[in-house]
């Protein structure tokens, strides 16, 4: 088993540091991606344009050599731009399904936030039933799917921010952040005459994915270790700065990030560490705080830390 | 970075160290109160010597070389006369060391030497000094030492005549000081703050010192209650002489009760309230136990060593070989013996004929010569554990008959000349003492005897308890009691009225045995008892005289001041007689007093020392016991800061056993949590939120390697994959002895 972990672990890392030739000085963000891919989850990127969101998920498609598709939300993108519609044809006298973006194995959801709810929720709701239904049939989507959001801060003009409801759908909410200069340095070198996108090669197979995928259910998780994470999230419904607190599927997605965060670490089972690591990826972007927090200018992320520190840590058997 | 820390340290680990040598000093002061100790002072210079060796930072042989050398000095300078680098001393010294070995090993703690016992305890001091070190200098915990101390001198002034309200000031100031001055230096390592200089330092402790002044000021000045309980002493201590056995007593000089060494007379004494015996009696009567005929100049011994007679019906006639004059009356007694101690002979009343018990085992001799009246258990000399019954034909002297008797001794009387006898040394003053006293009495021994009893009431003479001389090697006891100290309780009363009768040519003898007690409070010792219970304590031990009259034999007198013998003296003749005697004798009467006699009661408080004078027997400056409870204190001490010290080391050698044995879910839990609470001590604990693995990075830092993180890693697979952990288990007990190894080196 623990052979079978290691193995697994580094084609992980294999695949990491694949994708590390294209983003740059991303190791975390590229980590933290792929435990979301591993544990069937989807991640919210919030950033600004221009800091290589599009090349992490071209770069993870192409390592995968999965199926790589992109949505540009735009305010007049309609729904069916999305899922795919239902086109006549004429020739055969009949209505042809034209399947939509949303039909590949890795979606990019590009400025999410720039289009209209509406068009917003067809895309939520497929990525959590992982089917659509369009003109009255229900399509499954393939597998392994994967959307990666991407959506520029709110405060941005002319954006529809995501509603909570949604926000829970994503298992992870990263950042891209900029580069330090070194990196950025090395950025410029490397496209200086072809785009390392371009040459990437694939590392990983579809059905390796889906093995691991898979592989990432089996990681255990000890009783202490769950009592750790109810421990966490039930602390963020009493805080007093935090309005509405993590729902019972966020202790489920954290349990999850978690198991799959084990295995990228080369573990079969669970430990706080991995918990404790996680749970401000999974559990930010979670939580309403109050207006009293917000005006003292705390972020979510200080909130969480501050929470995760006063939770005991059990260090005996559950 | 460490040494420079410790530098400056210094100032704080030498002002803790003096401190606790002023603690230490505490234990010593009250020796000189509550035991003889002579020269105490000297065990205060040797106190700061080993204090002052042990802050010089010397190889430890060669410091352990020089502190045993000024340990030999000390000895040497009290008790040797000869020059210190001769043989002599030396050879003295080591036969005295080998004496006392082997008389502790038969467990005779009464008559170890001084010498050994001042060996063994500047030993003792030694060690403490060395403990003292660890605890105040190298962990820096003062307060379990000051616990002991103020337990210390708080039982000490509770339970001793020593006086601790000063001492308990200087106690709670100097502890006050060292607990601020240890916790500041706790505050500075934890903070790593730069240690102040002596200035800033001064600057610092000004205030807290002045706290300390005003709350101690104000805690000497303020009004405080009066005990609300009653004296708790007695109970106490009756307590405390079970657990030391017999033959020591608690904080007393000498201890009150019945021994067998009276070569060696005087010394102060302390009061013990232990129950040696309860008896029936219709009154107050006294106990004899034994008497003894030799006086040396400074106790009594025996001529000889008795002539024992058996009865298989425990009828012993010869108990009370009174003339055909001496009325009798026929009393029958029951005793129940409580608390035997060093008694090993049967108490009897005078008149006593026959004795008997319940066990069948045991058999009865008298003694013609000592009057011991002893119980053998298969011819052993046993403890008298039983109940007891007595049959007594009470004597009631007759007086007239007395005063027929002359003065000087007869050789015809019946009895040895030994009775006569003294010492060689004895100064004339004594005899010359004696004629006076006697000179306008009628002509007869017991008008004689009855002067000399009543002299002492008269004169300056002062029952106490407490400071009584003891005479030196060439002074006379009963001379300095009657022309220089004139301050004693029964032992100079009783001795010194024997040797004035002597002087006399008057034969007469010592007696030794208990007064009639108090009635008992409680009188369920015989539930069924027509009289009255008595209740005969150690405190109740007491030496009186005995004049031989021949035709009569011999006559209890009583010379103590303030005690009255309740054996009858009755004229036997006509009531004109009677009416004569009287007007002259009143006060000698003390008759057949079926009331408890007032003064006895009252004395019996503030009671006296006993015959026996055992634990001063051996010499003359302390009794055993105070030493016993302090060296017994000490060595406690020791053993509870050895264990404090090595308790992490203790309880890792059992967790080692434990794991070892078997690795279970329980053993390894506690081993593991075993580790957290070393490092804890060691200023790193588990903090909350805090992951092992983050607490393992932290503690490899200190431990300089990655041992604490490759056991984190088999404990961490142990709680989270909640693995069997059957394969790892030696790998694990090998890390966790390496980390745990390495955290108690540090």
């Amino acid at each position: 088993m623990n052979q079978e972990v290691t193995e697994q672990q580094s084609q992980i890392q294999a695949l990491i540091d694949n994708i590390e030739t294209v983003v740059v000085g991303k190791r975390e963000t590229i980590e933290l991606t792929i435990v979301s891919l591993l544990a069937k989850g989807h991640v919210l990127l919030e950033d600004v344009p221009g800091v290589g969101k599009t090349m992490l998920v071209r770069a993870i498609a192409k390592s995968l050599d999965l199926d790589f598709r992109r949505i540009q939300f735009t305010p007049d993108l309609l729904p069916s731009d999305v899922t795919g519609v239902s086109i006549y044809n004429q020739r055969d006298m009949q209505f042809e399904f034209q399947p939509g973006p949303i039909m590949g194995n890795v979606v990019l959801a590009d400025e999410i936030n720039r289009t209209s709810p509406k068009t917003q929720s067809a895309l939520l709701e497929s990525m959590e039933e992982n089917h659509i239904t369009v003109d009255g049939m229900t399509r499954e989507l393939s597998s392994p799917f994967f959307v990666l959001a991407t959506q520029n801060p709110i405060e941005y003009e002319g954006t529809y921010p995501l509603p909570e409801a949604q926000l829970d759908r994503f298992l992870l909410k990263l950042k891209m952040g900029y580069p330090v200069k070194q990196e950025e340095m090395m950025m410029l070198d490397r496209t200086t005459h072809e785009h390392p996108i371009e040459t990437v090669q694939p590392v990983m197979t579809k059905s390796d994915l889906l093995a691991k995928q898979k592989e990432v259910q089996q990681i255990h998780v000890s009783q202490s270790v769950k009592q750790y994470i109810v421990e966490i999230v039930a602390n963020t419904r009493k805080h007093p700065l935090i309005q509405l607190g993590a729902s019972p599927r966020a202790s489920i997605a954290l349990m999850k990030a978690a198991q799959a965060y084990a295995l990228v670490k080369g573990r079969d089972y669970v430990i706080p560490d991995d918990v404790k690591y996680m749970a401000p990826h999974v559990l930010a972007h979670r939580l309403q705080l109050t207006a009293e927090a917000k005006f003292e200018g705390k972020s979510d992320k200080e909130l969480l830390e501050d929470l995760i520190k006063k939770t005991m840590i059990p260090v005996e058997r559950g | 970075m460490k040494l420079k820390l410790e530098q400056s340290n210094r100032l704080v680990s030498l002002a803790l160290y003096v401190g606790s040598m002023f603690l230490l000093m505490e234990w010593v002061y009250p020796l000189d109160i509550i035991t003889d100790t002579g020269q105490s002072h000297l065990f205060i210079v040797f106190i700061v010597v080993m204090f002052a060796l042990s802050m010089i930072h010397l190889p430890f042989g060669l410091i352990s070389v020089i502190k045993a050398g000024i340990l030999l000095l000390f000895i040497h300078h009290v008790f040797f006369d000869t020059a210190f680098f001769s043989t002599e001393w030396v050879k003295l010294f080591f036969e005295e060391m080998v004496i006392n070995v082997q008389e502790s090993i038969q467990q005779n703690w009464q008559t170890l030497t001084p010498v050994f016992r001042t060996f063994l305890f500047l030993i003792l001091l030694w060690m403490l000094s060395y403990l003292l070190y660890y605890w105040y200098v190298v962990v820096k915990r003062p307060l379990a030492f000051i616990f002991l101390t103020v337990l210390y001198v708080t039982v000490l002034d509770t339970f001793t005549v020593y006086e601790a309200n000063i001492a308990i000031i200087r106690v709670f100031s100097l502890s006050a000081l060292l607990l601020v001055l240890a916790n500041f230096h706790r505050i500075v390592e934890s903070e790593r703050l730069t240690e102040p200089k002596a200035r800033q330092f001064i600057k610092w402790l000004a205030p807290m010192i002045l706290v300390i002044g005003i709350s101690a000021a104000i805690g000497y000045a303020a009004p405080k209650y009066e005990p609300q309980w009653p004296d708790p002493v007695s109970f106490i201590q009756s307590a405390s002489e079970n657990g030391f056995g017999s033959g020591a007593g608690f904080g007393g000089v000498q201890r009150v009760g019945y021994g067998e060494h009276d070569d060696r007379l005087g010394g102060g004494f302390q009061m013990d309230n232990t129950t040696v015996f309860y008896a029936t009696s219709s009154a107050e009567r006294y106990w004899k136990v034994e008497t003894k005929d030799v006086y040396t100049g400074h106790g009594w011994e025996r001529s000889s060593e008795g002539e024992r007679i058996a009865s298989e019906t425990g009828q012993f006639p010869e108990i009370s070989q009174y003339g055909d004059v001496v009325a009798r009356e026929e009393s029958s007694l029951d005793l129940q013996m409580i608390e035997p101690g060093n008694l090993n002979k049967v108490p009897y009343i005078y008149g006593t004929e026959q004795v008997g018990t319940t066990n069948d085992q045991i058999n009865f001799e008298y003694d013609l010569i000592t009057n011991e009246l002893l119980s053998l258990d298969n011819g052993e000399q046993t403890l008298v554990e039983d109940d007891y019954s007595l049959e007594a034909n009470r004597p009631d002297f007759p007086r007239n008959a007395m005063r027929e008797v002359p003065v000087s001794y007869q050789e015809d009387s019946g009895i040895d000349e030994s009775y006569l006898q003294l010492p060689d040394e004895l100064p004339d003053r004594v005899s010359n003492l004696a004629g006076m006293i006697v000179s306008e009495e009628d002509q007869n021994r017991y008008d004689y005897a009855k002067a000399i009893e009543d002299y002492f009431s008269e004169g300056d003479y002062e029952y106490a308890t407490d400071d009584v001389a003891v005479p030196d090697e060439d002074e006379d006891y009963v001379d300095q009691f009657l022309f220089e100290t004139q301050r004693g309780y029964c032992d100079n009363f009783s001795t010194s009225m024997v040797v004035l009768l002597r002087s006399l040519d008057i034969p007469a003898r010592w007696a030794k045995g208990f007064t009639g007690g108090d009635r008992a409070f409680e009188q369920d010792a015989f539930p069924d008892a027509g009289s009255d219970v008595f209740e005969v304590q150690n405190n109740n031990a007491h030496s009186w005289v005995e004049v031989y009259f021949p035709d009569v034999g011999w006559v209890p007198f009583e010379p103590t001041i303030g005690f009255q013998n309740q054996v009858d003296v009755s004229t036997g003749e006509s009531i004109d007689d009677i009416l004569d005697d009287n007007q002259d004798d009143a006060l000698d009467q003390p008759e057949s007093s079926e009331q408890p006699d007032a003064d006895s009661q009252l004395e019996e408080g503030e009671e006296e020392e006993g015959n026996d004078s055992e634990a001063a027997g051996s010499n003359g400056d302390s009794s055993v016991s105070p030493w016993i409870v302090i060296s017994i204190s000490v060595i406690i001490v020791i053993i509870v800061g050895l264990l404090i010290y090595y308790r992490d080391r203790l309880v890792y050698a059992w967790r080692k056993q434990r794991l070892k044995r078997r690795a279970n879910q329980a053993t390894i839990t506690e081993s593991y949590q075993f580790v957290m609470k070393l490092l804890a001590k060691k200023g790193y604990p588990f903090k909350s939120g805090e992951t092992l693995r983050e607490y393992a990075k932290q503690a490899d830092r200190i431990l300089d390697g990655r041992s604490m993180s490759e056991l984190t890693h088999y404990y961490e697979q142990f709680i989270y994959r909640e693995d069997s952990f059957q394969s790892d288990q030696s790998e694990y007990y090998r890390l966790w002895k390496k980390v745990t190894d390495l955290i108690l080196s540090k």
